[in-house]
């Protein structure tokens, strides 16, 4: 074979090396693009979904801090809250009435006390109007010392109240800030002759005179909550005094010092009362 | 994919500066052979004809592939970049010869971990939302929007969930009211100079109580008229507020049927019992019984501490009681 045949037969085999060549990488750019189209589409749906987390973080935060501020708000702090819609309970009467049965749980604290609330929420939609009523209640308190709420909460279980539950909680909680921060007050300024024997918590006050043994007033101070869910402070006054200063309590002052007291109440308000009660009791007679 | 092999990277230089060599070789020899035969010649020029027609195609040919290899290196790299960056991985992928990919299992996990936080994510999303619906049972709740909050008071009276009010305030000193839904005869205006700027959580749980009473009067005149009309000798009247309702009605005590005349007046506006009642005889209706102010001072009694649907049950029931004692 001449050179040129060769050269010929060389640059054949070449050319048709480079065709296949070609067709295989037109192939391969056929798939690589259509992979490159695919996921630009799929990172797109992708970088949707990092927008999203982004979006459902921020959207977080923003819940986060609506609810810091409600509770802040309200002052009751809801912890843990699960909705069940009995599905059993759920029927549709013939007359297009909707009846929905759901229960919810519902925990949290309002200050010192916590609670943890069972109730059932029956709807009842009608053509004309949607109703809810709250066909049972079940509420368990912490700390149980407070024998006032634990009365009204089963009162409030007896008439399933829901929404008078909490609004006699609040009422109660602030009443009993405001006890406390009271007797703490009197301890303060008259150290001397004011006495919490049961803590700053607790609804009694005694008050002493030191050149006066065996004299006591003491404060009773209780948070009352009635029928209606109202809250409101009872003050009493008890003496305590020895056998022989009461046989020459000629005018009855002791005997009488609790209706006094009460009358003091009405016309100056809880803290001027004490006050005066405070300081009369250790002017020298 | 072997194909591909067969192009070393000498090949495109050797190609170039050879085919330049061998051309002018071709035309040394081709002026060497002038002299010979047509016929030889005439061959051996088509030949030439078709050894340079080939080597253009060659060279077209070359041009060709490197733009190809050029474009989907590019592709692959772009590829390679995004998945990088994006944590996915498209398995399929065609491999381009030479060009490798670190495989990262990091990226894998990367990937799932980023699913799994948008699953924690959700739920607490959803949590948080369920807490925040959950305050319409403490009877306050409220959304908090750009420097604006709106307060929902959610109003019941014992276990029937009612109407609900809002506040609109805007946040801003002075603190200010800017819609709300209070009705107007809800004194909104003086629990707003008491509280306001001082204590918005007393403003609210004071315009509850007056809420709540409110809605639980008017339940409770709106009960006597829809279940306990039969008993109506009139119509009920009632004021806006609810606070001061008066009827006449007619009750069955033993074998006798009495009239009465009620007004009840409930001067603590944040309560839903009435703090004066006055029980009469109705105008025009003549003294019946002697029994009749035993049962006047009762009624009276019982529109004090009852409801008053449950002042009017208690009626029905004793009614029915005679019916079944009469019966019996």
């Amino acid at each position: 074979m001449d050179p040129e045949t060769r050269e010929l037969r060389a640059l054949e085999e070449e050319v048709a090396a480079l065709q296949r060549e070609c067709r295989m990488l037109q192939n391969l750019e056929e798939k690589t693009s259509g992979a490159w189209k695919s996921f630009k589409k799929f990172s797109q749906s992708d970088s949707e979904e990092w927008e999203s987390l982004k979006d459902l973080r921020s959207q977080l935060g923003h819940l986060k801090s609506e609810l810091s501020f409600l509770s802040k708000l309200t002052g009751f702090n809801i912890r843990n809250y699960s909705k069940m819609e009995d599905i059993g309970n759920t029927e549709q009467t013939e007359n297009d009435t909707k009846k929905v049965l759901q229960r919810h749980r519902l925990s949290g604290n309002c200050n010192m006390v916590t609670f943890q609330l069972e109730f059932e929420v029956l709807e009842i939609e009608t053509k004309e109007k949607k109703s809810s009523i709250i066909t049972d209640l079940s509420i368990i308190m912490e700390p149980t010392e407070y024998s006032e709420l634990s009365e009204f909460a089963s009162r409030a279980e007896e008439k399933r109240d829901l929404l008078m539950f909490f609004r006699s909680l609040h009422f109660f909680v602030e009443w009993y800030e405001y006890r406390e921060n009271t007797f703490k007050h009197f301890k303060e300024r008259y150290p001397d002759s004011v006495y919490l024997s049961e803590g700053t918590c607790s609804h009694c006050m005694e008050i002493r005179n030191a050149r006066l043994p065996g004299f006591e007033l003491v404060i009773v101070w209780r948070i009352q909550i009635d029928e209606e869910g109202k809250v409101f402070p009872k003050l009493d006054l008890l003496t305590k005094v020895p056998e022989q200063a009461l046989e020459m309590d000629k005018n009855r002052v002791i005997e009488t010092a609790p209706l006094s007291f009460r009358s003091l109440l009405g016309v100056l308000g809880i803290e001027a009362a004490l006050d005066s009660l405070i300081r009369l009791f250790n002017t020298d007679k | 994919m072997e194909s591909a092999n067969s192009l070393c990277p000498g090949t495109e230089c050797k190609g170039g500066v050879l085919a330049h060599l061998e051309r002018l070789e071709a035309q040394m020899n081709r002026s060497n052979r002038k002299s010979e035969e047509p016929t030889v010649r005439e061959k051996e020029s088509s030949l030439r004809t078709k050894i340079r027609e080939l080597q253009q195609q060659r060279d077209r040919l070359r041009v060709e592939v490197k733009q190809w290899r050029a474009r989907i290196g590019f592709l692959w790299v772009a590829l390679a970049v995004l998945e990088l960056f994006s944590g996915l991985k498209l398995r399929d992928l065609p491999r381009m010869p030479g060009l490798k990919v670190k495989e990262s299992s990091a990226k894998e996990d990367s990937s799932k971990t980023t699913l799994s936080e948008q699953e924690v994510l959700e739920k607490q999303w959803r949590n948080l939302k369920a807490i925040l619906q959950a305050y319409r049972f403490t009877g306050l709740s409220g959304k908090l929007t750009n420097r604006r909050v709106c307060v929902y008071i959610s109003t019941a009276f014992e276990g029937n969930l009612l109407d609900s009010y809002f506040v609109d305030l805007a946040i801003e000193k002075p603190l200010r009211i800017h819609h709300h839904s209070i009705p107007a005869f809800i004194p909104l205006e003086k629990i707003a100079t008491a509280y306001l700027q001082t204590d918005v959580q007393r403003l609210l749980f004071s315009l509850s109580e007056y809420l709540n009473a409110y809605v639980g009067r008017k339940y409770q005149a709106d009960q006597l008229e829809s279940d306990f009309c039969a008993f109506l000798t009139g119509p009920l009247q009632r004021s806006a507020l609810c606070n001061l309702l008066s009827f006449t009605y007619k009750v069955e005590h033993g074998t006798q049927a009495f009239s009465f005349s009620a007004r009840l007046l409930y001067e603590d506006l944040t309560a839903a019992l009435p703090t004066g009642v006055t029980v009469t005889r109705p105008a025009g209706v003549e003294a019946s019984s002697p029994h009749w102010e035993e049962h006047r001072a009762s009624h009276e009694m019982l529109f004090r501490t009852k409801t008053l649907h449950q002042a009017f049950a208690s009626f029905s029931k004793e009614t029915e009681m005679l019916h079944l004692n009469l019966v019996s």
